[in-house]
């Protein structure tokens, strides 16, 4: 008994230890401070999904970001917007431990899931939502004020990624008219 | 994928974690109405962490660490109102101990105004019957009266019990209560975290808004009415004042009851025309400032209800735990219409 307790304990203690380096290495929580990930650790959530649950689905309001602790999720895209998730869906993307999804959703009012996360294995997440951005930017605004500039970065990426992959969209239309 | 689990599987635990999540929010619902005094210890507790969680907010976000604030905080309040009470002891005790030796004489007083009243309308309408209205109301007020000052030391004991128990738990509630809620949500199935969370934090910043705009609120009309009866010479009029901010919590009719004790007062010593009419103008003004400055800056928009539906709840708030069912019914429907609003936009939302 007092073996099994103590195994609990360290186990507990590795998941600990486990999600702070896990934090310390998502691209949004970098800048941060041993003792500002401490508390930014006492507010997330950690969640088990079991092998083809759902985490979200497209469509769906989303009030926040996952972060894959352990395990796989699979990214599906419906581009007729229905529900009936996998069969019609295609899989994007797989992706892996340490990889990040959903940070839209911490910014946007009432923003849409843009895809389906399924998990491809038993996967352990940790969830950032909107109530928690809420209270460290309430309690420790100096660590809400790092997060949501790190936040800014990643969306400015994506847009200027987007952008990019529109210019080129663009000049293969422009080319492809040219041909015809 | 190979792995997956069958659909049916997934939802039949998701559908047990939720049976278990109620089963406890049941049985902590079942604790709080049956043990003795906890209920209101608890909406103590509430109103406590609510008004000062914004101040220990404050503090950590000076760097200062959230037990350390908490403590500062607590400590803090319980001396203001140590002090506010060693001053006004004395002319508390003093006001009720009056008001116990005058309390035959206003009682005798109201016998000698509705015996007139009796005599006026036996004058008019002939002696209808035998009835004699004057002696039973005497005698019931006689025995209402004698009552409340034979049960004044069990409502003291249930005072103190209240004011230790309460400031006690909305310690912890400020302390540790966003622990204690995040270790419940972590209860709640994978399937609905997202919305159990989102919906947490709605009700507890409406609520939040709600509990601080009232409490503001009665303390500003309980300050000028004492400040009023003060000024044109009306007798406890601190009393009076804390009573009416009190009574201003229960929407509409509440106004109304705060007024009540002040009119049987001027009523039983017969004060004059000028004296009632002076009286009027203060709850008036009380009243005027709270509807015109008060409710439009603090309380509107915070819970959106029809007057109708308000007037529905506040009865039904009576019906079911009498005065503080009055108080605590319209945050209560106003949490109830958050959940439900936020529950049904949920429902549309996904199936959009």
């Amino acid at each position: 008994m007092i073996n099994f307790m103590w195994d609990n304990l360290f186990r507990k203690s590795d998941e600990q230890q486990e999600v702070a380096e896990a934090l310390r290495q998502t691209f949004v929580f970098q800048p941060l401070s041993r003792k500002e990930l401490g508390f930014v650790q006492d507010t997330v959530h950690v969640r088990v999904f079991k092998p083809g649950e759902v985490i979200f689905r497209q469509g769906e309001i989303g009030v926040g970001m996952y972060i894959i602790l352990r395990g796989a999720l699979d990214i599906y895209i419906d581009h007729a917007m229905e529900e009936d998730v996998p069969p019609r869906a295609h899989m994007v993307t797989r992706l892996r431990a340490g990889d990040f999804l959903g940070e839209l959703s911490l910014v946007e009012n009432n923003s849409r899931r843009t895809a389906t996360a399924i998990a491809a294995e038993e996967s352990l997440l940790i969830g950032f939502f909107k109530p928690d951005l809420f209270e460290i930017l309430e309690r420790q605004p100096a660590t809400g004020v790092k997060i949501l500039l790190r936040l800014s970065e990643v969306l400015g990426r994506r847009l200027k990624e987007t952008t990019m992959k529109v210019t080129e969209l663009k000049e293969e239309i422009r080319r492809m008219n040219e041909k015809v | 994928m190979s792995l997956a689990i069958s659909q049916t599987t997934l939802k039949r635990a998701n559908r047990w974690k939720l049976v278990g999540l109620l089963t406890l929010l049941l049985t902590s619902f079942v604790v709080l109405m049956a043990v003795e005094n906890l209920l209101v210890s608890a909406l103590l507790a509430f109103v406590i962490s609510y008004t000062l969680g914004p101040l220990v907010n404050y503090l950590e976000r000076q760097g200062v660490s959230r037990t350390l604030a908490t403590t500062v905080v607590f400590a803090g309040g319980a001396g203001v109102i140590g002090l506010i009470g060693v001053w006004l002891a004395p002319y508390l005790g003093e006001t009720i101990s009056r008001l116990q030796a005058d309390t035959p004489r206003y009682i005798s007083g109201l016998g000698a105004f509705i015996s007139e009243m009796e005599i006026k309308v036996h004058s008019i309408a002939g002696p209808l019957s035998n009835f004699d209205l004057t002696s039973r109301v005497e005698s019931q007020l006689t025995s209402w009266t004698h009552d409340f000052f034979e049960k004044l030391p069990g409502f003291v004991k249930t005072f103190f019990t209240v004011m230790l128990l309460g400031p006690f738990l909305a310690f912890f509630m400020v302390k540790d209560g966003r622990n204690l809620v995040r270790t419940v949500m972590g209860l709640a199935p994978n399937d609905l975290f997202e919305t159990a969370l989102s919906l947490q934090h709605q009700i507890n910043f409406q609520i939040g808004q709600f509990v601080r705009a009232r409490i503001l609120e009665s303390l500003i009309v309980g300050l000028v009415t004492a400040f009023g009866l003060f000024m044109i010479s009306f007798p406890y009029p601190l009393l009076l004042g804390m009573f009416a901010g009190l009574m201003n919590l229960i929407p509409y009719l509440g106004p109304i009851f705060g007024a009540v004790p002040a009119f049987l007062i001027a009523l039983v010593n017969g004060y004059s025309g000028l004296e009632v009419t002076a009286l009027a103008m203060v709850y008036i003004v009380a009243q005027l400032i709270d509807a015109g400055f008060l409710i439009p800056l603090l309380v509107a928009k915070i819970v959106d209800l029809h007057p109708v539906t308000v007037i529905l709840v506040i009865i039904a708030g009576a019906q079911l735990m009498g005065v503080l069912g009055m108080i605590i019914s319209i945050p209560v429907a106003g949490t109830l219409k958050v959940t439900i609003s936020t529950i049904y936009r949920h429902l549309i939302d996904t199936r959009a």
